[in-house]
């Protein structure tokens, strides 16, 4: 967790200065915590509205509050080959015009709406196609790193479902009519 | 100007050295020192001592920054070991990088190494099977290497001797082929495997078996571990991160510790061995040569007797290094033999699939096993069109997941109210045994060296023939064990990996009855220099099908008795 930390103090470096045109004097600078992505602290927060959409915050907290878009971004960084980086990439930066006016704008249920029709966007080989593919690539990246980083989350892990690292002595035939766990309501 | 910081050279004499401190050097030296022998164990990695040095032992998952993944960057730079399957996050630091201990692939050859005190003991997976005269009588029997020196017999002693120490958890099986051993309580197989069992049983008629596997694990007796200061497994399955309970058996929680209590020992980490030193005039080993891992210094430490463990190929590595006139070609190498006759374990091929039954039952709880079957192929009479036969692991198990289909609170609510319960899961991976040849060996490179200006390894092994029936009978064997049992949707995968991913490499400096045609003999010293002792991977003849080990315990503690009643005669 220690590039956590590090991004709250030095967060940013001015990356792109010379990209931006002169005229546009909004901050939007790269995450220096992620090299090798390049990804744009609007970005990031694109991504944390769309973690959110997946697991959104209820009677216990949601993708956002558990910083899962740093651990989307750090496995997608550190642990995927550079063309799924590129095609990661290349998807979330297509997902605003895929998501129409602002994807901020959305309710929730317009949101998720949008999130399922792009997890299932089928693609083809033309220019359209291939974003298409891209976005959905994007999105079911996003999905599995969000429901990977939200359960082994220590807040889930301690708090909800608390992880034991000792499991006990093994029982080969235990009968799955007499578990009983009470429902815990997110 | 003389370097006044020179050590005398009395005090640099010990009774005896032993080089290597994995799982067989470990024993050596608890032996030697439970005699009262002077010993100093080298080793040529950082030392690794026992929970105080297991930074990830007690870290929970969400501690893991990738949450056990290896990144991309390290795997690429590290090919070899990333094929590891225990080279996750969590025991990174357990392995050696391909990058900083270079070697020769004269043809692919996983070569996965672990330098430190403890070795690779601290990463192993536990399984500890005997071998029987099954076993040891193969190569006469199929007319292949050379006849063993020692029987069953001799070794069934300090089977019994390592077991009863390192905390041995089965079952008393009664088979022939695996014989029993010093047992604590054996771990359960589950209701699936149980079925398996029987329907082998009923399929078979009692010609094959599936056994709860032998593991190192303390399960049971608890107050007689206590003396080693270890504790009773927990079943957390984090073995590969070095246990706090020292409930698995490693150098670092048993044999080294238990070493250094009797005083005797001297631990001397960070010394890479260049070579044994041969004294020409007394016609023995004199002592041992070293280059100091940080320093790059050179050093030398004397004694009566030499016990080499420095895993098989390393072992190999330093008799081929250690040259004199009487020995040109390495220490103990009069026939030129020396490096060849390499074997290894065949693990290429798996069979998996599913079983629809039993569907109202699950497991709870962990366990450090799973179940075996011992080799059924060849055993009595041969009767298939390749030689020997396979061991096999198998294991089934069920768990609950949560429906993943849906979004936001739907999604949210069924990841954390999990109840999905698929079929149960049935695997297999092979374990063959492979036939020693001698044209796969190991040389030193004439021109490449590593860091510390020792040779390179160069390395030729590979599979033959009888390799490929083998491979293809135990995936007929097994998809027809498993239809028969009712297991659906079968599965058969060769993954054509290299030799080497097994971590079972043997041979090179192979026992033997004969000086002309081995290097050592039924007691593990050299023939050409008997106060050098090698009782590990590099020792063995053949390779049977058994996780080997639990025999390099014995053959080390065998081996270190016998070198203290010879230095008394």
């Amino acid at each position: 967790m220690n590039r956590r930390h590090a991004l709250r103090h030095i967060a940013l470096i001015s990356g792109g200065l010379a990209l931006i045109p002169s005229c546009d004097f909004s901050s939007d600078d790269i995450l220096a915590a992620y090299q090798k992505l390049k990804v744009k602290s609007s970005e990031k927060e694109l991504l944390g509205a769309i973690s959110n959409t997946i697991i959104p915050a209820g009677e216990i907290k949601g993708a956002l509050e558990l910083a899962v878009p740093d651990f989307i971004l750090v496995m997608v960084n550190d642990c995927m080959e550079e063309e799924s980086q590129s095609r990661f990439m290349k998807g979330l930066r297509a997902f605003p015009e895929f998501a129409g006016k602002g994807f901020d704008q959305l309710s929730p249920k317009e949101k998720e709406a949008k999130v399922k029709e792009g997890l299932m966007l089928e693609g083809d080989d033309t220019e359209e196609g291939k974003v298409k593919q891209d976005i959905q690539y994007f999105l079911n990246t996003t999905k599995r790193l969000t429901i990977q980083g939200y359960m082994a989350s220590e807040y889930i892990q301690t708090e909800i479902i608390p992880y034991s690292l000792i499991p006990g002595e093994y029982n080969g035939a235990v009968l799955i009519s007499d578990l009983q766990k009470p429902r815990i309501n997110g | 100007m003389a370097n006044l910081n020179i050590k005398s050279k009395q005090e640099r004499t010990y009774q005896a050295i032993v080089i290597g401190s994995g799982i067989s050097g470990g024993w050596a030296a608890k032996e030697l020192c439970d005699l009262g022998v002077k010993t100093l164990m080298l080793e040529r990695g950082r030392n690794v001592e026992h929970i105080k040095d297991y930074p990830t032992t007690n870290m929970l998952p969400y501690e893991f920054e990738h949450r056990g993944q290896v990144p991309e960057d390290i795997k690429k730079e590290n090919p070899v070991v990333s094929r590891c399957y225990a080279f996750r996050e969590d025991a990174m630091h357990f392995f050696v990088k391909d990058t900083e201990h270079p070697y020769v692939q004269e043809k692919p050859f996983d070569w996965i190494r672990g330098y430190q005190v403890g070795g690779k003991s601290l990463l192993w997976a536990r399984q500890v099977q005997r071998w029987s005269d099954f076993d040891f009588e193969g190569p006469a029997r199929d007319g292949f290497a050379v006849d063993w020196p020692i029987r069953y017999k001799d070794i069934a002693p300090w089977y019994s001797h390592v077991e009863k120490f390192a905390g041995v958890s089965g079952n008393k099986d009664g088979l022939d082929v695996l014989p029993d051993g010093e047992f604590l309580p054996g771990y359960e197989l589950n209701v699936m495997e149980k079925y398996f069992q029987e329907q082998l049983k009923k399929n078979y008629g009692g010609d094959r078996h599936m056994i709860s596997a032998r593991c190192a694990h303390i399960h049971g007796n608890a107050d007689f571990f206590a003396q080693q200061g270890r504790a009773l497994c927990q079943n957390r399955n984090l073995c590969q991160r070095g246990c706090p309970f020292g409930g698995y058996f490693s150098s670092n929680s048993s044999t080294i510790p238990w070493a250094l209590k009797t005083g005797n020992l001297t631990l001397r980490p960070d010394a890479v061995v260049h070579s044994i030193i041969y004294d020409e005039e007394k016609g023995k080993a004199s002592g041992v040569r070293i280059i100091d891992r940080l320093t790059k210094e050179m050093e030398e430490f004397y004694a009566d007797v030499i016990f080499l463990n420095a895993a098989a190929l390393n072992s190999n590595l330093i008799l081929m290094n250690s040259t004199s006139s009487r020995f040109p070609n390495g220490l103990g190498n009069d026939n030129g033999l020396l490096g060849k006759y390499v074997a290894f374990h065949n693990y290429r091929a798996g069979v998996s699939g599913e079983f629809e039954g039993l569907e109202e039952y699950t497991t709870s709880g962990g366990r450090p096993t799973s179940g075996y079957f011992p080799r059924f192929r060849n055993v009595y009479k041969q009767e298939t069109d390749f030689l020997r036969g396979y061991a096999a692991g198998f294991s089934s198990g069920r768990g609950v997941r949560p429906n993943t289909e849906g979004l936001g609170m739907d999604l949210k609510n069924s990841l954390l109210n999990p109840d999905q319960y698929g079929p149960w899961y049935v695997g297999s991976h092979m374990m063959g045994e492979t036939i020693p040849k001698e044209s796969n060996y190991v040389a030193l490179d004439p021109n490449l060296k590593d860091e510390w200006g020792m040779p390179q390894l160069k390395i030729s092994v590979d599979y033959d023939d009888n390799d490929e029936k083998m491979v293809k009978d135990y995936l007929e064997q097994m998809t027809e064990m498993f239809e028969k049992a009712g297991v659906t949707n079968i599965r058969t995968r060769d993954d054509h990996r290299a030799p080497g991913l097994d971590i079972h490499e043997m041979g090179g400096v192979r026992m033997g009855k004969d000086p002309k045609t081995s290097l050592l003999n039924a007691n593990h010293q050299l023939h050409a220099v008997p106060n050098v002792y090698v009782t590990d991977g590099a020792s063995m003849t053949s390779t049977s099908t058994q996780n080997p080990s639990l025999t390099y315990m014995a053959f080390a503690a065998r081996a270190a008795h016998h070198a203290v009643a010879e230095s008394k005669k």
